[in-house]
């Protein structure tokens, strides 16, 4: 049971990161379906990051120190990723989801094209290194608390330094767009960007900054991703993760609470069809694996989430409130 | 302005394809560009640091020593290659002038005896496979085609009975290919029967999780990785990761939990992480070097043309590395032991994977997970 809560957890957290990456740009009115696109950009230079301070053996000691290094890296080099959706977007008022669309297609190839440029594998691993004492020690993040009452275990054993980063990002940036004067005209734009250029604000500037943000929780969102769940490799993939945020962002109806209720959802269901064999419970001292025993192919459990997402999206359309203004080039003129 | 600039965009686009094309029209190879030994790989990359990279060493480390042109192939689409995908990279290898060409994998079968009927000038080594004999429809007799097979059950077999007589009761063994792949399954199967053995000896019931559930294609995914950790947080204490890029996922699970322990395959995994106690091994570089050797010192007619060399523990080609090994309780002399063992023909691992793997064991209780 501690198993399945924690696992949840690290499912969970570059879902609600990039759901919430999707929200910022959406809210100030530019549909960023590049999502996947920059989330594989940010994994591939995270992992770069890693593997290039890994040669020497102080990262090698300082785990933790790398980990925060390569998240900063990952962050930084999604934001300048996202800055050509931007670009094509706001400057040049181009079609939103075509320059997304543009923006997934290249990243994978770029990244792959460089992993098989510079090291001739078709991923690119945080290898274990040679420590300051020349043992080799692992590319591991993982905390470990073992002694720790079963809720401690959820959030504190076997947990990841980017959980904490993720849930506080989280919380302050939710308090950013609702509570600051700086979110009230992030949203305005989103919503009507000429009554927001009649008082005054730059809509243009506004709507670079949410793609940034955005494209900066996207690129962190990749590489955390990539090292908590996807084996420590960037190969040029995020498993659609990027769509998949997207997918949560309606659901949690463009709103943080929302996303964050949407991404524990679907990070439980998604960890659930991976260890559904494992779940037990004990009866009368025998382990009874109800799941597995209901001897029904594992397909089944793998659409699970997928198909929930589905019907939960059909039945909750009804309520969803997209800003008004997505996916409109900004036009002074209009009214 | 923005016109003029369009014009020398545009200009400078069809410069830059017309420039593109001159260059393919000169692909030619000119005599310096032939590459005699290839290398077309199996499913997974090329540096899996397994299969495909032991393959590849053998035939580079050859080539390197006698100053002989080499290159590797990797078939299109990845994991997802099709016989027409190997066909075209057999085929551009030949182009580009080989001799000799090792490709490991036994689902190269179709595409190698397409492309060795038509050229029975180039000779082929099929690692992992079979000789292929007559063909059915046309008679021809693959003369041009040699096979190296493991017993891999040997590997397997003093893996589990090194993982078990190491104090180890809590194994899992998590194989590559989805069951149909006869090396993994013989590696699997052997790695049973060794556990069952060093149980019967020590006394001890040993637990087993047995899975083909991911790693199809013989690669790393979120899944596996998630299987894993499951293992090991159910108690789960050394798992046997039997495929290529997979031993990532089982890493990184390994890495949440301080005792996780892991053995790995084919080559010698030792470096790749410390939780590795040891590597079931195959010889796959020595004994492809050694193949080539044959071919060179033009003992191919006598020695290999359709033949198929069935290596194990007494060609040395399988066993444990014991230089490299983490083990604390098992002595190389236990192991040595049990080694000659297998090599006198006193302990014969079954190569023959039954339908029920569990059938016939007291000793160990095998959880299959599908």
């Amino acid at each position: 049971m501690i198993f399945l809560l924690q696992k949840t957890l690290i499912f969970t957290i570059p879902l609600l990161i990039v759901a919430l990456a999707g929200m910022y740009a959406e809210r100030s009115g530019i549909i960023n379906i590049a999502l996947d696109g920059i989330m594989i950009f940010g994994s591939f230079f995270g992992a770069l990051c890693a593997h290039i301070l890994r040669q020497d053996p102080f990262f090698v000691d300082h785990n933790q120190l790398t980990f925060l290094i390569a998240m900063v890296l990952a962050a930084v080099s999604g934001a300048i990723f996202s800055l050509l959706l931007s670009f094509s977007a706001i400057n040049l008022k181009a079609d939103q989801t075509i320059g997304g669309t543009a923006l997934n297609l290249l990243a994978p190839a770029i990244t792959l094209f460089l992993i098989k440029l510079f090291f001739s594998k078709d991923a690119l691993e945080m290898e274990t290194a040679i420590g300051g004492d020349g043992k080799p020690v692992d590319f591991g993040f993982a905390i470990l608390n073992e002694d720790m009452n079963p809720v401690g275990q959820v959030f504190f054993d076997k947990a990841y330094l980017s959980t904490f980063i993720a849930i506080g990002l989280f919380i302050l940036l939710s308090v950013l767009i609702y509570k600051t004067k700086t979110g009230l005209r992030l949203r305005a734009c989103g919503e009507h960007p000429q009554a927001a250029a009649s008082v005054g604000i730059n809509v243009n500037k506004m709507r670079y900054l949410g793609t940034t943000v955005s494209g900066a929780l996207a690129g962190f969102g990749g590489y955390v991703y990539i090292a908590t769940v996807a084996n420590g490799t960037a190969s040029g993939t995020v498993a659609g993760i990027g769509f998949l945020a997207l997918a949560i962002m309606i659901f949690g109806n463009w709103k943080p609470l929302g996303i964050a209720l949407g991404a524990l959802l679907f990070g439980f269901l998604k960890c659930l069809s991976v260890i559904y064999t494992q779940i037990n419970i004990e009866i009368g001292g025998e382990k009874i694996y109800f799941l597995n025993d209901l001897k029904l192919p594992m397909y089944f459990y793998n659409m699970i989430p997928y198909i929930a997402v589905l019907i939960v999206l059909a039945f909750t359309s009804k309520k969803s409130r997209a800003p008004k203004a997505e996916g409109i080039p900004y036009d002074k003129g209009a009214r | 302005m923005k016109k003029y600039l369009g014009i020398i965009l545009c200009l400078a686009v069809v410069l830059a394809c017309a420039v593109v094309f001159a260059a393919c029209g000169e692909s030619k190879p000119a005599e310096s560009d032939t590459y005699k030994i290839a290398v077309v790989t199996d499913v997974g990359q090329l540096m899996d640091k397994g299969f495909n990279q032991g393959t590849y060493e053998g035939a580079k480390k050859y080539a390197e020593e006698h100053n002989i042109s080499y290159k590797y192939y990797q078939p299109a689409n990845g994991s997802d290659a099709s016989d027409n995908d190997r066909i075209d990279a057999m085929k551009q290898a030949i182009t580009n002038g080989a001799e000799i060409i090792v490709a490991p994998g036994f689902l190269q079968a179709t595409a190698m005896s397409t492309v060795a009927e038509q050229n029975p000038n180039v000779k082929f080594v099929f690692v992992d496979g079979w000789a292929l004999g007559k063909s059915k429809t046309t008679g021809y007799s693959y003369d041009n085609v040699t096979a190296i097979v493991y017993k891999e059950q040997e590997s397997g077999y003093l893996a589990g009975y090194a993982a078990v007589m190491e104090g180890y009761t809590k194994l899992g063994f998590t194989g590559g290919g989805g069951g149909g792949n006869p090396a993994v399954n013989r590696f699997g199967y052997g790695f049973i029967q060794g556990a069952e053995a060093a149980a019967a000896e020590k006394g001890v019931n040993v637990e087993m999780k047995y899975s083909f559930m991911y790693g199809d294609t013989f690669s790393a995914s979120t899944e596996l990785q998630t299987q894993i950790s499951g293992w090991y947080a159910a108690g789960t204490q050394v798992v046997f990761s039997c495929g290529g890029s997979m031993f990532q996922s089982v890493k990184s699970a390994a890495g949440e939990y301080p005792d996780a322990k892991i053995i790995g395959v084919d080559v010698d995994q030792s470096g790749e992480s410390e939780k590795v106690i040891t590597s079931a091994v195959k010889g796959l570089s020595v004994s492809v070097e050694r193949v080539l050797g044959q071919y060179f010192d033009g003992k191919w007619d006598t020695e290999l043309a359709n033949k198929a060399q069935n290596l194990g523990a007494a060609e040395d080609s399988t066993g444990l590395p014991t230089d490299t090994w983490r083990l604390k309780n098992f002595t190389v002399e236990q192991y040595t032991e049990v080694l000659n063992k297998i090599k006198s023909g006193e302990i014969v691992p079954k190569s023959e994977v039954p339908e029920d793997v569990t059938a016939g064991l007291t000793k160990v209780t095998v959880t299959i997970e599908k």
